[in-house]
Parts: C-alpha cells; sequence; structure tokens
C-alpha cells in the first residue's frame, strides 16, 4: 500500500502513530524531523512518485482551519476546510494536486486533537454555525481504514447541529459511515465527471457504477448525500455523454432528497498548470487551448458558456433549482 | 545476463574506487573509455556509464559534476544515477547490502531521503562520514560519498533516480583495519544478480520519463534550419508537445514544410492550426 512509511520524531510515540506503524510493520519505516525535508521537494516528481507512493505522518502546526475560496460553497454562511491529509490516492489527470506539490507521497497529520481544537473554536466564533470542508486537499475517505478520519470528526460535528461539514470524495470507502448513526449535519458530496472522462483521466477511482452504489446505501441509511459534477469537461461527443451521466446517476438515487448538485468548470491556477504541463507534456487534456484570466487558467472553448448552460437544463431535469449552485 | 540487454540503460553509475569498479566492469560487461582524461571511465553501447570518482565528497561531487556537464542537452531527457560501494556497519553481516532511505551528512547533520520506488531490495539508513568510522554508532551503513553524491546527482537528474547502494565490507567483528581490499571485487560481484535488477529497473523509469517529454525530431529540424529566439524555442517545444500528445505529430511534417517567411510566422502557423483542431 505504500512504499515507505516517514514518520516524524515528534509523533512518533502517539498512540494514534504507534498503532499505525504496528498495522504495516512489514512497511520500511524511515525517522525525520519534519516532513518538508521528504515532502514537496524541488527536485522531486510528482507523476514518478504517484508510482510508489509513501506515507508521512507528521504533526501540523499554524492554522489548520482556513477560508474557503470565494464561491466554493453552497450557501451564503461563513466556509472553512481543514486538511488532515494532503495529496490523494486517486489519480485524476485534470487535478490540482499534481501542480500544487511536486510530491505524490500521502501526508496525514495525525494531531487530530489540534484539528478539532481549531474546528471547535472557529464554530464557536461563528455563535455555532458555518460550513466546514474536508477534502480539499485529499479524499477524505478514501484513505479512511488508515486514517480513522469518520471516527475523530464526525462525533465533533455531532456536538454542534447548526455547524456543517461536507466530506468530499469519490471514495466507496463508506462502512465507516453505515456503521455510525446518521450525523444529521454532515453532508457526502460524491464528485462525478462523465463515463468517457472518467474512463480517460480518473486513474484508480472506483467506477461510476460503484460510487452510486454507495451513495445508495448513505442515502437509504439516512444520510445527506450531495453530488458535485466537476470539472466539466466537454469533448467531441458534446452533451451526449452528460445526458448518459444524468440519467445513470437520477435513476439509482432519490434526486429530491440530494442535498445539492453542483458544478464546476476546469479550472487551476496559472502556475499550477504549468508545472502539470511539464509533468505531462504527453496527455491530451493539456494540448488543448487555454486561456488565463486572473491567475487562473481554463479549456479555451468559444462554446463554454452555452454549453455550460445546456448542460445545467439538462440537470435541472432532475434537480430543482434550490438544489442547484454552479462552483466559480 | 548483461551481455543480452538490448533496451537502452541510461544510468550513471558512480563508484569511489577502482577496486568497486572491478567487479561492475565484468558484470556489466564495460569498456574502459580511454579518451576520458579526468575519471577512469567506462561505458558500454546501451548508454551505462561508469565512474571513477576517487574517495571523499568532494571528488564524488565532481566527478557527477563532469558526467552530468558532459550530459547536458536540452532535449529535456534524463538519466538515472547510482552510487555503489562498500561501507561499515557495527553488526550487519559482510556481504549485505542496501538502497540508502535516509543518507545522513555527520560533518552537518543534514538528511536526505532518496525516495523508493523500487521495491524488493533491502533498504536501510546511510550516514557519509568524513573520516573512515571505527565504532558505527548508529544502525547505519557508514560510508564516505552518499550525502555529496546524492546532493549533486539530483541537480541533474529527479530524486526518484538518484540512488545509492552499500555493500557492507566491514564491521565490528570484522574492523575496517583488517580489511582484505583484495575481497572487495568479491563483496560487490556477489550483489550481481540485485545490482542488475536494479539497474534494468532504473533504466525503465528513466526510458518510460524520457519517452513522455521526448519531443518529436521535428523540433531539432527547425532549430536547425530556422534562427530561433530562446523564447521561440519555448513556444516551439510547448507546440511540438502539443501536435504529439493529440496523435498529429506526423502533421507536423507538412507544417514544417510552408514556406513561412521567418520563426514568428511559422509558431503562429503552428498554433492557429492546432488551436483549431483541438478546441472542444
Amino acid at each position: 500500500m505504500f512504499s515507505t512509511i516517514y514518520i516524524e520524531e515528534e509523533v512518533l510515540e502517539s498512540a494514534r502513530v504507534r498503532n499505525l506503524l504496528d498495522r504495516f510493520s512489514q512497511v520500511p519505516q524511515v525517522i525525520c524531523d519534519r516532513y518538508g525535508e521528504v515532502f514537496n521537494r524541488k527536485s522531486q516528481n510528482f507523476r514518478l512518485q504517484k508510482a510508489a507512493p509513501a506515507l508521512i505522518l507528521a504533526k501540523k502546526f499554524g492554522n489548520k482551519v482556513l477560508a474557503a475560496p470565494t464561491g466554493y460553497g453552497y450557501n451564503d454562511s461563513k466556509s472553512y476546510y481543514f486538511s488532515h491529509m494532503l495529496n490523494c490516492v486517486y489519480d485524476c489527470r485534470y487535478c490540482f494536486l499534481q501542480g500544487m506539490y511536486s510530491s505524490a507521497n500521502y501526508v496525514l497529520f495525525v494531531n487530530y486533537e489540534d484539528f478539532e481544537e481549531a474546528i471547535v473554536e472557529k464554530i464557536e466564533e461563528n455563535n455555532g454555525g458555518g460550513v466546514y470542508y474536508s477534502g480539499y486537499d485529499c479524499d477524505s475517505l478514501a484513505l479512511e481504514p488508515v486514517s480513522n478520519f469518520c471516527n475523530h470528526f464526525l462525533p465533533v460535528f455531532r456536538r454542534y447541529p447548526d455547524a456543517e461539514l461536507e466530506i468530499r470524495t469519490k471514495s466507496t470507502q463508506v462502512r465507516c459511515l453505515l456503521d455510525t448513526e446518521v450525523v444529521s449535519n454532515c453532508v457526502i458530496a460524491m464528485s462525478f465527471t462523465t463515463n468517457e472522462a472518467a474512463r480517460q483521466w480518473e486513474h484508480k477511482v472506483p467506477s461510476i457504477e460503484k460510487r452510486l452504489e454507495a451513495l445508495h446505501k448513505l442515502q437509504l441509511a439516512g444520510w445527506k448525500v450531495a453530488i458535485r459534477f466537476e470539472p466539466l469537461i466537454l469533448g467531441a461527443e458534446g452533451l451526449a455523454p452528460y445526458e448518459a451521466l444524468f440519467a445513470q446517476i437520477f435513476s439509482k438515487l432519490d434526486a429530491s432528497r440530494l442535498h445539492s448538485v453542483s458544478s464546476g468548470l476546469f479550472r487551476m491556477p496559472v502556475d499550477f498548470h504549468k508545472r502539470i504541463v511539464k509533468l505531462y507534456p504527453d496527455e491530451e487534456l493539456f494540448a488543448r487551448p487555454t486561456e488565463a484570466a486572473d491567475g487562473m487558467i481554463a479549456l479555451k472553448s468559444a462554446e463554454e458558456s452555452s454549453h455550460l448552460v445546456a448542460i445545467e437544463r439538462l440537470l435541472l431535469k432532475y434537480v430543482s433549482s434550490e438544489q442547484y449552485y454552479r462552483c466559480a | 545476463m548483461i551481455e543480452d540487454v538490448e533496451y537502452s540503460m541510461p544510468v550513471n553509475i558512480i563508484v569511489a574506487h577502482g577496486l568497486e569498479a572491478k567487479a561492475l566492469v565484468r558484470m556489466l560487461k564495460l569498456e574502459r573509455d580511454q579518451a576520458s582524461t579526468e575519471f577512469v571511465e567506462y561505458s558500454n553501447p546501451n548508454k551505462l556509464r561508469l565512474l571513477v570518482s576517487g574517495i571523499g565528497k568532494e571528488a564524488v561531487a565532481a566527478a557527477v559534476t563532469y558526467l552530468g556537464e558532459q550530459q547536458a542537452c536540452d532535449d529535456g531527457e534524463i538519466r538515472a544515477w547510482l552510487n555503489i560501494g562498500i561501507a561499515g556497519h557495527r553488526d550487519a553481516p559482510l556481504g549485505s547490502a542496501w538502497l540508502g532511505n535516509k543518507i545522513t551528512e555527520h560533518s552537518s547533520g543534514d538528511s536526505a531521503y532518496p525516495p523508493q520506488l523500487i521495491e524488493g531490495f533491502g533498504v536501510g539508513r546511510v550516514v557519509t562520514v568524513d573520516e573512515p568510522e571505527n565504532s558505527y554508532p548508529l544502525n547505519a551503513a557508514y560510508e564516505m560519498e552518499a550525502s555529496a553524491f546524492y546532493a549533486e546527482a539530483t541537480k541533474y537528474s529527479t530524486a526518484e533516480l538518484v540512488q545509492v547502494f552499500k555493500v557492507i565490507s566491514d564491521n565490528l567483528e570484522n574492523p575496517i583495519s583488517e580489511i582484505d581490499i583484495h575481497s572487495v571485487p568479491g563483496l560487490i560481484a556477489a550483489q550481481a544478480p540485485q545490482l542488475l535488477t536494479l539497474i534494468e529497473r532504473m533504466s525503465a523509469i528513466v526510458e518510460q520519463y524520457n519517452s513522455s517529454q521526448r519531443l518529436p525530431s521535428f523540433y531539432s529540424e527547425i532549430c536547425a534550419r530556422t534562427h530561433l529566439t530562446v523564447n521561440q524555442k519555448l513556444q516551439l517545444r510547448r507546440l511540438c508537445q502539443r501536435y504529439k500528445a493529440l496523435g498529429l505529430e506526423e502533421d507536423l511534417g507538412s507544417i514544417a514544410n510552408l514556406k513561412a517567411s521567418n520563426a514568428r510566422q511559422l509558431i503562429q502557423q503552428l498554433a492557429e492550426r492546432i488551436d483549431r483542431i483541438s478546441e472542444a
């Protein structure tokens, strides 16, 4: 599962770390001072490391709960994100993480209690409310059997029913949720692209069928479920793949009970895109024409806005406009 | 066996001592490069190079710089780098060997962590000292080059492709003062199966990397016949990559034959055409 486990000396004796090291005793273990010695060094290559990622167990210092980027959320409440982990077990070619880090290793910050304290502080600052996103710099559920993330953080939000937790994922690791009492202010938001895009660009990601099956089980169990159509990337097939995807999804899930549905276009900071192009000069997606504005890069398409409207029209056949929002 | 190998092996091997090279020359069927004057150097037709650097950090850094500069080119291709050598350990058996997964420079206390992409090898810590170590205080292979080798080689390649492989030649029961230096080639030779596998796997990763970065031949043809500024070269490089990524490498040939009057016009034509084709 991991090529190596690097452990910051400071966390070596914590119970959470000892437990993990015992479970993965067959994996070579290397002690380091700070995770920055191993992670994101300038001579590293994300693409090569993705073939055999290592796990880094570290302590997070500094800000643990950050303001979410403008337009990220689904309502006007103050919104924040926190990342107990950096990097993702999946290998989606369109993902901005490839350009954000030079290393594909997974960093797991094991000082959950410090995250909890920071989250509680932020919730109380917001009179018990606010929206908190997990899964911005990682997939929160994909490494659940290792991280035990849900086990620790769901009870925190159970104590604050007016604060909302969104767990963004492409994982089918939902056992931890199904085995626990529903947390009414927790939303499981699953990301989807079309079948064609998934086949071409989403490596190691569970199939759309399996993701839908997981969501279906969650919905039946009473969990709040949301759908994120991101990133929307139009191909030569036009709208047909979206029609097929929507039909597939909404034949399986109860659309009226969905917490929210959103869409977002392919966008990332220009610098990230430049780095990704260097990593994957042979990737068709990055050979497409692009245009930059305000430090962000997007695929250039004369028809983009009309296509987006057409996709939204298709989507609104299944969900209400109150359920839908467009992610900036 | 290495004589049957037909694939490319773009790997640079650096050893400190001629006795460490001796077994490798035989194992890898290398030929002495008589033209080399600064270092004793060997190579084979499959791009494998071996350099004898001399002992210590300065010597190994100089050897890496020498080879790295010699191989510097603008086609984006890289090579793997492998430091092979003997080391001491307090209690590891003579002849045991591992890839370094943490290299500590004793004098500064700084550590580097070569990413471990290749499975199936023993791994362990390596400590680089300025003088031979007799007491081996840490559970590590003590030697004299690895930290400088790693720091220098990562300037010419990506860290995943820079590795050190150490073979234990002395320990507390068999101290360094009693090493029979003539046993060194035998210690290295005994690692032949491991080393051949390691070189093969490193070669495969480099080839995969270089293949993804390789530019269509039209790039160098255009560069040869048209004057391009540095910026225009970068633009042309990216355009060639885009044509290749879209499976349109062949089209470059016909476009390159267009009678563009200058580089700017040529780049503009190439860009307009591919934008037209690839826009969704």
